[in-house]
């Protein structure tokens, strides 16, 4: 089934709870005040993600229909679901409680949905109860009591249950959240796997980035009621559109700075792009309606045309950019961790081309730090920096200390903003 | 069609509740309050400037009226606290069922009460009779207020202790724990950390207990006579004297106390809500102290002395009323119960025969259940979600709390008995229907209060869940919250059917003259000249009491369901 969310909003009184919270200005040419614009394909696994208030669970709450839209429409395959009671749209819905009806026992949850609608495909309704038992792997569980179930079973038995009457689209409202990290883990891929057997479309809603990266097909990121950006995970860990999806999604050094000069690149001397090959690539900037001028500055993958050069607190960063950007603006960009490389010994200087201190060359930058801190994580080692003032994170192998050099190259920069109104004509 | 009912059956129930609300209290309050402005098809102030500025009315009634109360909440709060402590702070064999004995007052019926406080303190009554027996004078205290004051204390300490009980077991030991570590002493820990947490629920059952008492009926005209009138019983006489606009202008500034009253409560009490139980809550000592140090056996004679005034105030009563329905001046008789049966079988028509007393009683106890949990349920399902305007149909829904069973018997007695012209056709209601309508009006916010509760605490994400699957919102009310809150339903119906069985401000305005008097209305005529017979009748009364409490205690607090009182 195919999802449709056209310039939704919801507000509670004076609360915006989805939707621009800048107020009623007109956008995209509709009037009134700007909503939330999503499509959710058939069969796909969607997710938002974002912090607590981005107005995640608003959106899942009015695809399934417990609250309306102050504005907008939701439509099921182009069926507008306005005035739809959320029994009659099909829908089900996995909470991050379970929500198991205590009163009842794990078989009679599973087949409380098949009191209302027969099961599909003209099963019997305790062979599909078994049936559903066996897919979340708990075939033995149905005359126990919610109560005497862990959570990860509950939490199975939960997604059962909603599967039971042969829903069009499962909600799932951040189902993972109560477990622990090796039962979410386990538990997510699980998920993904029955999802995708079933082909259910599904809207899975999360605060956890790395959760969302993890099972998605395409993620939504959301903030302040708004939708910031979706796209593939790749896509959108990659190529943030925004500051904050930059430093939502995964660690991130942004940096910010103003142009210098602006030159334009011939396609051969960017060198074999460290970027590597993605699958489909999209990156729709929603409906939020805000700062849509720096929406797809980078929107062209990896042939950028232009390099700029910014200074960041005095030193000069090149940068690459797919528009001309005028002197003088101020640019927003960040680097992944990752790709920041500490130079240790006289061969990575060489080999990275760098004088003494700080500099940006054509093709590569590299910075001088003093570590501050560093958690090891396991398979790596997050370590935070202190340079020039601002705060730097770095993934090695071990954890350092003192003095160190970092360096990235210019193709993994990345431009996020741009603010032209910064800068002095 | 069927499915049409099905989606909108909330919606046709909150309006049928509204439809009844509106017939039986807010039309016959409005009727109150009408004749209180309007003499003789004339709007008028006279009547309600002759209560507001009577010397009389001011100083002897209202004064009055506030004044016992005042005293009754003091004697409440000082008699219900110390049972909290013991309740909150002690492990002893039928603790639990203490517990749940202290909302048995909620369900005696005032009328047998006030009996049992008249067979105690009256001139030949059990205190008197113990102080002939070991050679003290005798004393007066029937038309006293102290008998007043102790009645309400029996009615209401129970209410304050419960409350404060259940705050009391809520404090979370860790707090008191952090306090010690931190450098209190355990008094200091005590004042600093249980105290302030007691206060909020102290000062709701004070405030329960006022707006109670201050509406106080039976009780006052049993135990004080025309004596010591309270405005409740001065408007019984006004009615009796058939000065009709004078009751009116009465009931009409007493209501709009209570209700402002009420007010102040609901909105005090709203703003206590919200703290969680403790899940660490303090470990009770056991009654038995390990060693018998000089400050335990302080403790325990303090428990003894308590235990004893206890007995005395809510004991000896009913046993008093059940020795005195055995007994006349000479020694046992089963005399009062022979009067019983004579009574019933040679009866005159004008007088009040037993059996149709007690099967009029529960025929209108089933059909105030009936009527009133469908009632409660609905608006407790309405209080519990948020929209628009809750909080004016909350006030709405409750005011029969605030507002005297005497009003409302007033009300329906001045309109829909007597009759009201409906588009040229004369509608009246008749006696037994009218009685339901006016038990029911007073029985559902009990409903309402032992569900809602209940229903708050569900996770909304259950009803969200069932919906989702297919549920109308109907269905998943019957499918899944009322299951989940079967305790609170059950103990609410019984609140209903005990309250109807008790009730006597309205019946007695109602049944009037009729055929529908029920047994409370015969105790009070019973009491006439002699104690006997009412004691017998009394003790009929409690028997049937008794039942429906054994049905709230099973249900009710086996679940740990604390409703609203």
């Amino acid at each position: 089934m195919r999802l449709t969310l056209d310039g939704v909003r919801k507000e509670y009184g004076d609360t915006v709870a989805l939707g621009s919270r800048a107020g009623g200005r007109a956008t995209n040419g509709r009037p009134g005040a700007a909503g939330v614009d999503l499509e959710v394909g058939d069969g796909e696994f969607f997710t938002l993600v974002g912090p607590s208030g981005c107005g995640k669970t608003t959106t899942l709450r009015l695809v399934a229909g417990f609250d309306s839209p102050t504005q907008g429409s939701i439509r099921f395959d182009g069926q507008e679901m306005a005035g739809v009671p959320p029994e009659d749209r099909g829908v089900g819905v996995v909470f991050q409680n379970y929500a198991l009806f205590p009163h009842l026992s794990v078989a009679e949850n599973v087949a409380y949905g098949l009191r209302f609608t027969d099961p599909p495909n003209g099963e019997h309704r305790d062979e599909r109860v078994a049936s559903l038992l066996e897919l979340v792997d708990l075939p033995d569980a149905g005359p126990r009591g919610p109560g005497e179930l862990s959570g990860g079973q509950r939490q199975r038995i939960a997604l059962a249950r909603a599967l039971a009457p042969g829903p069009d689209l499962l909600l799932l409202d951040e189902p993972m959240s109560a477990l622990d990290a090796r039962l979410r883990e386990r538990l997510r891929l699980q998920v993904k796997e029955i999802q995708s057997t079933l082909g259910i479309t599904t809207l899975y809603v999360t605060h956890d980035q790395e959760e969302a990266l993890a099972v998605s097909d395409r993620v939504a990121v959301m903030a302040d009621g708004a939708v910031e950006q979706v796209g593939t995970p790749q896509a959108v860990y990659r190529r943030p559109d925004s500051r904050f999806v930059a430093e939502f999604v995964g660690d991130n050094n942004v940096f910010e700075g103003r142009v210098e000069s602006v030159r334009e690149e011939s396609a051969e001397s960017d060198g074999p792009s460290r970027t590597q090959p993605e699958s489909p690539v999209e990156t729709k900037g929603g409906g939020s309606g805000d700062a849509g001028g720096n929406r797809s500055i980078d929107a062209g993958g990896s042939d950028h045309r232009y390099v700029v050069c910014v200074d960041v607190g005095g030193t000069t960063i090149p940068v690459p950019a797919g528009r001309r950007i005028q002197p003088g603006a101020t640019v927003t960009f960040c680097v992944r961790p990752e790709r920041m490389r500490v130079l240790g010994g006289e061969a990575d200087v060489t080999a990275w081309d760098v004088g003494g201190e700080d500099r940006g060359t054509d093709t590569a930058v590299t910075l001088d730090a003093t570590v501050s801190n560093a958690e090891f994580l396991g398979e790596s080692t997050r370590t935070y920096l202190r340079w020039r003032g601002r705060e730097l994170t770095v993934r090695t192998a071990d954890p350092l200390s003192g003095d160190v050099r970092v360096g990235f190259e210019r193709g993994d920069a990345h431009i996020v903003g741009v603010d032209s109104k910064k800068a002095p004509e | 069609m069927g499915s049409w009912i099905e989606q909108h059956a909330l919606a046709l129930v909150a309006a049928a509740t509204a439809a009844v609300l509106l017939v039986v209290f807010y039309f016959p309050v409005a009727t109150v309050f009408v004749e209180a402005v309007v003499v003789d098809g004339a709007i008028t102030a006279a009547p309600l400037r002759d209560v507001l500025t009577s010397e009389f009315y001011l100083v002897d009634i209202f004064w009055f009226t506030a004044y016992q109360a005042l005293l009754s909440t003091v004697a409440s709060v000082a008699l219900g606290l110390p049972g909290a402590w013991i309740l909150a702070r002690f492990e002893f064999p039928g603790r639990e069922a203490l517990r749940s004995l202290t909302i048995l007052p909620f369900v005696m019926p005032s009328i047998m009460v006030a009996i049992g406080f008249v067979a105690t303190f009256g001139r030949s009554g059990t205190l008197n009779t113990a102080l002939a027996a070991i050679g003290l004078p005798t004393v007066e205290l029937l038309f006293t207020l102290p008998a007043i004051v102790i009645a309400h204390a029996f009615y209401n300490a129970p209410l304050v202790a419960r409350v404060t009980t259940a705050a009391w077991e809520s404090v979370d030991a860790s707090a008191i724990e952090t306090a010690r570590s931190l450098g209190a002493s355990p008094t200091r820990a005590f004042y600093d950390v249980v105290v302030p947490q007691l206060l909020p629920a102290i000062a709701i059952g004070a405030t329960l207990t006022f707006v109670f008492t201050f509406a106080s009926f039976p009780i006052v005209l049993a135990l004080g006579g025309f004596q010591l009138a309270t405005v409740e019983v001065f408007i019984f006489s006004r009615i009796q004297n058939l000065a009709y606009s004078e009751a009116a202008a009465l009931a009409a500034v007493e209501t709009v106390i209570s209700l402002g009253l009420t007010y102040l409560y609901l909105r005090y009490e709203g703003r206590q809500r919200g703290d969680g139980q403790g899940a660490n809550p303090q470990p009770r000592r056991s009654v038995w102290p390990a060693a018998w140090a000089p400050r335990e056996v302080g403790t325990r004679a303090v428990i003894v002395g308590y235990g004893v005034v206890v007995v005395a105030v809510f004991v000896v009563p009913i046993a008093s009323m059940v020795i005195a329905s055995v007994t006349d001046g000479s020694g046992l008789t089963l005399d009062h119960y022979r009067f019983l049966l004579e009574r019933q079988q040679t009866g005159a028509s004008y007088q009040i025969r037993p059996l149709p007393a007690v099967w009029n009683s529960l025929v209108f106890g089933v059909g105030t259940l009936l009527v009133a949990v469908p009632m409660g349920v609905v608006l407790a399902v309405l209080t519990t979600r948020t929209f628009r305007g809750r909080a004016a149909i909350d006030a709405l829904a409750m005011a029969p709390l605030a507002v005297s069973g005497i009003v409302v018997g007033l009300g329906l007695l001045r309109g829909l008995v007597f009759g009201v012209d409906v588009f040229g056709t004369r509608v009246r209601v008749t006696g037994a229907v009218a009685v339901v309508a006016a038990h029911a009006v007073g029985a559902y916010p009990f409903v309402t209060r032992s569900v809602a509760p209940l229903l708050g605490n569900l996770d909304s994400r259950l009803v969200e869940s069932a919906r989702s699957l297919g549920a109308t919102r109907a269905r998943a009310l019957v499918d899944i919250e009322l299951p989940l809150v079967a305790a609170g339903v059950v103990a609410g119906a019984a609140f209903a059917f005990a309250i109807s069985i008790g009730e006597f401000d309205s019946t007695i305005v109602l049944a009037e003259g009729s055929e529908s008097y029920t047994m409370p209305v015969a105790v009070e005529r019973y009491l006439g000249r002699r104690l006997g017979p009412a004691t017998a009748m009394g003790c009929l009364l409690l028997a049937v009491t008794s039942l429906s409490f054994v049905v709230i205690e099973r249900f009710g607090d086996r679940y740990g369901g604390q409703g609203g009182f």
